[in-house]
């Protein structure tokens, strides 16, 4: 198990390195600058600013530069955002982030793991159909679609809630709904259809055989063994939960990770655009990872392979 | 409330169900939780009503005075310091720090007198010697002020901000610690106006000296203006509350000040139909019918001192040709476009120089649209049916400019001219356009109460914000002589001449000043409309009462 995990751990910073790479390369290649505006700057002064970024040193002077500041664990001071560093901005943009991915993620995993196992105790049945029905039309309408939805009824129409920003919990509402739907969606139809898979399994005729309760056969014997295949797309599925809610920050203007990433790419905030994608990539790394350990345990065979 | 008692039945209900759907229940009052503290939260939220709420159309990328670049910070920098001379609420110049000033005879000499119960929000007071460290510093080209060139009227100002002199030599001292003289290269009676905007700001010397780019950080800035930074979540907000050292504090009725980087006018929208924000300064166009309907008393549309216009790139075929310029500028119906086609209360104009700056009769004549006129021009340039004149017009990416471009075209169309459209987010596009990357393109430029604000760009000498690379002898000359001038008067018939010089070649074709449409709660007392859509907060307050926003 431990030499298991150091092979992971060492294949994912070999990951963060070549994301690290081309992230820092490709910002560069895009077109215009950092200090791009309506009105030009006199030479002198954008001079000056090339150098305080060290825009003026050959492309591989400022790569080496990076790594170096990197391994001290400083992304650099932002181009745009000129009053903070790239450090202080992912500490005030991440928990947003997190906070929403993660209530995102148990909501998506309580409603998708109850409704699958709902529909699978009666399969082919009303309750089913209503189910996996609701599930298509989940994942059929992505959080752009049902984002501004949920704002036109819930704020516009009926002013039940707020229609965006961060100023207290009921803010966090509209946006983690929006954007655990879709997963809650695939969560469902997964541990049905493996529910089903492990209801049919001979061991549960036997439990059943011996008198069990039905609820104690599957909270004790069912659940567990079906459980793994949604663990094995939980871990992507927070990756994506916690790095993908652009779209749902954007709609709901949302301070976190994801506006700082679409607005230093528009902006050219070369530190920015590279800062936040090594912070998402170090979240989709962990998460996989994560995920690799809770399997280990729920599989032995896992681990030792 | 209403939410409160509906979740709270849905989970009692989903509770009293079967064992066997105890997850489903769980799952439910998961969601049920959530509700109950946001339905709590928000009521308290409602209770606190000096707190105003500005929709800011955007993230600031800096609270530096100095460093600062977009109008939006404007606003924000706006309440949180004060310059030499002010606005009122009506948007008028007022003294600000200073109480008042002269000028001497020849306008090369400014004389301030600085108000001497002038404080810092941490109580140190504010002298003379604080603006001679502001003026040195924005000058200074390690700053990397990208407006600095807004006080190259000042004497040395280019030199010290091109590196050549340093920056004590700048024509600006203290006389003491209420009076401030600055002395200029050439004489500029609009400098009032012009030190209104956050580059003429004093920083605080004590504070930039102990931190220095730290001093402008939330807890640690200090600022003169009516209300002190509070706290700032990037993308999330910048909170400002009052400033009990303003030297007017008794006057300021708001406790706090909240501006959102409503980014997304939509967003932006809706936010404030759901009574989250008291002032937006944009909404979708497509939606000023429903409002003049049914909020009217929300909706604002007011001209802003602005020019929205075409610029033809002069020194390429077919622009070159004069009379090809003029054709196209003959067969655009102004009237229409603001009529027809914006509808939002913009003012069409003929003149470069927008219609509503104060004491400035422009000289040029409008010309009626006339495409049979047009017709004849393109035709002496060599340009008819079976050689059509086909040209690219660049415009800045966006619902209103589109319309309004394919409205141009449409015209153009009516002379036999093919036209491609080519739109761009708008840094892409001035980019191109400093780069004389473009036949004609949409163009725009706002800001002063002068004329000279504007006709700056048709200078030759002006560089690569005269896009089309305009050059008139004749022009710069005028230019020239009104620059040197001191005499107000004087100075705007000369500029009244140049412009008229300059457009009697078509450069540019002036279109329209533009409108800002702006929702502002009927609870804000104070907020007036004016040219130059500068709203104070410190002359705002709330009124106690609470009407929301009408629903559908």
């Amino acid at each position: 198990m431990p030499r298991y995990l150091l092979k992971r751990l060492a294949f994912a910073l070999v990951t963060l390195w070549a994301v690290v790479t081309v992230t820092f390369f490709l910002a560069r290649m895009a077109p215009g600058g950092p200090f791009d505006g309506e009105r030009r700057m006199p030479p002198q002064v954008e001079a000056n600013l090339r150098a305080a970024y060290h825009l003026d040193e050959p492309p591989l002077a400022q790569y080496l530069r990076y790594l170096t500041m990197l391994a001290r664990g400083d992304l650099g001071p932002s181009f745009r955002q000129k009053d903070f560093s790239v450090n202080e901005l992912v500490a005030k943009g991440l928990p947003v982030s997190l906070a929403i991915g993660g209530f995102a993620l148990l909501l998506a995993l309580a409603l998708g793991i109850s409704a699958g196992t709902w529909a699978a105790l009666k399969r082919d049945g009303r309750r089913d159909r209503i189910a996996v029905g609701l599930a298509t039309l989940a994942l059929a309408f992505p959080p752009i679609v049902v984002a501004p939805t949920l704002v036109l009824i819930f704020a516009v129409w009926l002013g039940w809630l707020p229609a965006g920003g961060i100023d207290g919990a009921w803010h966090f509402v509209l946006p983690v709904v929006a954007l655990s739907l879709p997963y809650a969606a695939a969560f469902t139809r997964l541990m049905r259809g493996s529910v089903a898979e492990v209801l049919a399994r001979p061991h549960m005729l036997t439990a059943r055989a011996k008198g069990l309760p039905p609820l104690r056969i599957v909270m004790r014997h069912a659940l567990p063994s079906a459980l793994l295949p949604v663990v094995s797309f939980a871990g992507p599925a927070a990756a994506a939960l916690l790095a993908g809610s652009m779209v749902v920050e954007e709609v709901f203007s949302l301070p976190g990770l994801g506006r700082y990433f679409v607005q230093g790419a528009l902006n050219r905030d070369y530190t920015l655009v590279t800062g936040t994608v090594i912070v998402y990539a170090a979240l989709v790394l962990a998460s996989n990872l994560l995920a690799d350990i809770v399997l280990a345990r729920l599989d032995p065979r896992i681990g030792r392979a | 409330m209403r939410m409160l008692a509906l979740c709270r039945m849905a989970c009692e209900g989903f509770a009293c169900l079967h064992l066997k759907r105890n997850v489903v229940a769980l799952a439910l009052l998961f969601v049920g939780a959530s509700f109950s503290v946001s339905a709590a939260e928000r009521d308290g939220a409602e209770t606190g009503s000096d707190e105003l709420r500005i929709g800011n159309g955007g993230e600031p990328l800096t609270l530096d005075p100095h460093r600062y670049n977009l109008n939006l910070e404007e606003k924000i920098l706006t309440d949180l310091f004060e310059g030499l001379t002010t606005h009122d609420a009506d948007g008028r110049v007022v003294g600000g720090v200073a109480h008042r000033w002269q000028t001497s005879a020849d306008g090369l000499t400014w004389t301030f007198e600085l108000r001497e119960d002038a404080r810092w929000s941490d109580g140190a007071p504010l002298t003379a010697e604080d603006f001679v460290f502001a003026f040195q510093r924005l000058l200074n080209p390690n700053t990397a002020a990208s407006l600095a060139f807004f006080l190259y009227a000042i004497d040395g100002a280019k030199e010290v901000n091109a590196g050549e002199k340093p920056p004590a030599s700048l024509g600006v001292e203290a006389l003491g610690d209420h009076v401030l003289r600055i002395r200029l290269a050439e004489p500029f009676p609009f400098l009032a106006e012009r030190l209104t905007y956050p580059t003429g700001f004093p920083v605080p010397k004590h504070v930039v000296g102990r931190l220095g780019d730290d001093w402008v950080k939330p807890g640690n800035m200090v600022s003169n203006g009516a209300f002190v930074l509070e706290a700032w979540q990037p993308h999330g907000f910048v909170r400002a509350r009052k400033n009990p050292h303003f030297h007017a504090a008794e006057s300021v009725r708001l406790a706090k000040v909240t501006y959102f980087p409503t980014a997304d006018r939509s967003a932006a929208y809706n936010r404030y139909r759901n009574d989250e924000l008291h002032i937006i300064g944009d909404f979708p166009p497509g939606e000023i019918g429903w409002l003049r309907q049914r909020m009217p008393n929300h909706l604002h549309l007011s001209p802003l001192l602005s020019m929205m216009y075409l610029v033809f790139n002069v020194t390429e075929t077919p622009f070159d040709d004069p009379r090809v310029r003029r054709a196209l500028a003959l067969a655009i119906d102004r009237q229409l476009l603001v009529g027809k086609v914006l509808q939002s209360g913009e003012v069409h104009s003929a003149s470069f120089v927008p219609p509503m700056v104060a004491n400035y009769q422009s000289a040029v004549e409008s010309e009626p649209t006339d495409p049979a006129t047009a017709i004849v021009l393109l035709a002496e340039a060599g340009y008819n049916e079976s050689r059509p004149l086909r040209v690219t017009l660049r415009y800045i990416a966006g619902a209103d400019n589109k319309k309004v471009q394919v409205a141009i075209a449409a015209m153009w169309k009516a002379i036999g001219v093919e036209t491609t459209l080519h739109h761009a987010e708008l840094n892409a596009h001035f980019a191109a356009l400093r780069q004389g990357d473009f036949q004609v393109a949409q163009a725009g430029w706002f800001g002063e109460n002068n004329p000279e604000h504007y006709l700056d760009l048709l200078m030759s000498s002006t560089g690569d914000v005269n896009y089309g690379r305009f050059a008139d002898a004749e022009t710069d000359a005028l230019m020239a002589q009104a620059k040197a001038t001191a005499q107000v008067e004087e100075r705007l018939t000369l500029l009244r001449w140049a412009e008229a010089a300059a457009l009697q070649h078509h450069p540019v074709v002036p279109l329209y000043a533009v409108s800002v449409r702006s929702l502002v709660n009927p609870r804000v007392v104070g907020w007036r409309a004016n040219v130059r859509n500068v709203h104070p907060a410190r002359y705002m307050s709330l009124r106690l009462v609470s009407t929301a926003p009408e629903t559908p």
